[in-house]
């Protein structure tokens, strides 16, 4: 029922790993892979930018971030009724650094205050990366009667917004699994 | 490998380029396979839902002081709000935490889970058919569900044992830091330039065991329908305000054994949510539908009236799942205790909440 909008300035100019060292990635033989005794696991560093300078549109409401009279964010738009309406994710911006944020397939059957015995299967852990670095993070919460800034008759009422800088404490596995009876 | 030459890089990167391109042929085949399925298949699918479980979970952020050069290290900061006289609020959270049981009201944060692996969070598509919403698949977020007395524990009690409730999650004990939270929020508000005392929230030992979210979509008038559950159990919930520099506090309201069973929209009244065609958000409980004439007797009796409209107000006048709770135990201030204090049965009847726009 909900039709989704991601607006054309969703610019996700982060993710800017790997490419580059592609060059350097040699092939392992059968012989050196048999050797391989796997950690069984990923270990992830990462550092998504999201429109820090300016999404990739530029028009009479879009700009730079250093255009004070232009808003430079990403914008999602999602609608809650038909010819209602739309909900908005507004001028979401900002960088996110984290090291050591780990995915694995781990067996639990012992701990949790008894609780890891009865269930004795596998989750799949999300290990979080304790501390999680923000650097001016801001989005918005608003309200808006049409999907984009610049179609005619367009009204906005910004329910808040939300600004973070800074270290995050962020602790503890993430642990996900299948529940319930198929 | 740094000897890698452009001849061999060019073949690679070719053949990737093919594969993409035949991944995408394939799967646009496989795409015209799809067919899409009726509301009423889907009502039919109640899929093996995905649980969640934090293990030893702790989550800090705040807002520092300036230092000398006034750059703040964190800032969390919620802006945004316009006061009716046009000037910016701005709320600065201080400090939000969650943590162990035993933090002190933040001060010693500690690991703590939250939800337990034969009974954790849940996101589901759930039978709508079996939670009296007719022929709908209907999307459940889900806290840990409650469970009968035999194996549940107080929701209050900090010091429960099992058989002595119907909540899931369990207090700390000395060898386990349990599944019941410290939340505290330490925030101060902003009107133009006038900045309040910082206002200080905690409760300990938190559970919402039994809380739920379920969207669907309403066909009638085509719309996001849902029903909000929230039961907010903790054994103490005090709130106190101090100097912005931490230096003198006021008395602290305490409200001892609070608990709150918050029902927003169930099945006959959901909650609709929409923005109108000015940019606004409304929130909209609709009132339940009236009685034909004559559906029900004048002396309001089931032999009087037809009995499945009586059935059905009966029902819905009278179901405790439709209505909300708040229990304290003891409520205090400073010194001075104000006893308990009850409210039961709320039904919400019908609700509208429109934001306005302020700004000029």
């Amino acid at each position: 029922m909900i039709t989704t909008l991601i607006s054309r300035v969703l610019g996700w100019g982060g993710l800017l790993f790997s490419l580059p060292l592609m060059a350097e990635l040699e092939r392992l033989d059968d012989q050196t892979m048999s050797d391989v005794s796997g950690q069984g696991g990923i270990y992830l560093s990462g550092d998504i930018s999201i429109n820090e300078l300016g999404g990739p549109v530029e028009n009479s409401y879009f700009g730079r971030c250093d255009d004070a009279t232009k808003k430079c964010g990403a914008r999602f738009a999602y609608r809650l009724k038909e010819n209602g309406g739309w909900m908005v994710l507004d001028d979401i911006r900002g960088t996110f650094a984290f090291e050591g944020l780990t995915l694995r397939v781990r067996h639990i059957d012992s701990g949790f205050g008894g609780d890891g015995e009865l269930f004795d299967r596998d989750v799949l852990e999300l290990g979080l990366p304790d501390i999680v670095r923000y650097n001016d993070v801001r989005f918005k919460i608003a309200a808006s009667n049409t999907p984009r800034p610049t179609d005619p008759g367009f009204q906005q009422t910004d329910i808040f917004s939300v600004q973070m800088r800074g270290d995050v404490i962020m602790q503890g596995n993430l642990l996900v699994f299948p529940q319930g009876n198929p | 490998m740094a000897s890698l030459n452009r001849k061999e890089k060019v073949p690679g990167f070719i053949k990737g380029l093919f594969s993409s391109a035949l991944c995408l042929l394939l799967s646009s085949q496989v795409m015209a396979e799809l067919q899409d399925l009726s509301e009423a298949e889907l009502s039919e699918i109640d899929g093996a839902g995905i649980g969640l479980v934090l293990e030893d979970f702790m989550f800090s952020h705040g807002t520092d002081a300036p230092d000398g050069s006034g750059e703040q290290a964190r800032i969390f900061r919620i802006g945004g709000i316009k006061s009716t006289d046009g000037r910016d609020v701005d709320i600065t959270v201080n400090h939000l935490y969650i943590s162990g049981s035993g933090s002190n009201y933040g001060q010693n944060l500690s690991p703590v889970n939250l939800g337990r692996l034969i009974n954790p969070y849940r996101i589901n598509v759930v039978d709508g058919n079996s939670i009296g919403v007719n022929d709908k698949a209907v999307l459940e977020i889900a806290a840990p569900a409650l469970v009968n007395s035999i194996q549940g524990f107080n929701c209050l009690d900090a010091g429960a044992q099992v058989g002595s409730g119907v909540c899931s999650s369990r207090p700390r004990t000395e060898d386990f830091s349990g599944e019941r939270p410290d939340i505290g929020l330490q925030m101060n508000v902003a009107v133009g330039d006038d900045r309040s005392a910082n206002i200080n929230i905690h409760a300990e030992s938190a559970v919402i065991d039994g809380s739920y979210l379920r969207l669907w979509g309403d066909n009638e008038r085509r719309q996001m329908a849902g029903q909000f559950k929230l039961n907010f159990y903790s054994p103490e919930l005090s709130i106190n305000a101090c100097e912005q520099d931490g230096s003198a506090c006021g008395s602290r309201i305490l409200m001892s054994n609070f608990a709150l069973e918050l029902a927003l929209g169930n099945q006959l009244q959901p909650v609709f949510f929409d923005v109108d065609g000015t940019g606004n958000f409304v929130l909209e409980v609709a009132a339940i539908r009236r009685p034909v004439p004559g559906q029900i007797g004048s002396n309001g009796l089931r032999a009087n009236s037809n009995p499945e409209a009586w059935d059905f107000y009966e029902d819905y006048y009278s179901n405790p799942d439709y209505r909300s709770n708040l229990h304290i135990g003891n409520l205090s201030v400073g010194d001075r205790d104000f006893g308990s204090a009850r409210l039961e049965g709320m039904l919400i009847q019908h609700l509208e909440i429109r934001t306005k726009d302020l700004a000029p």
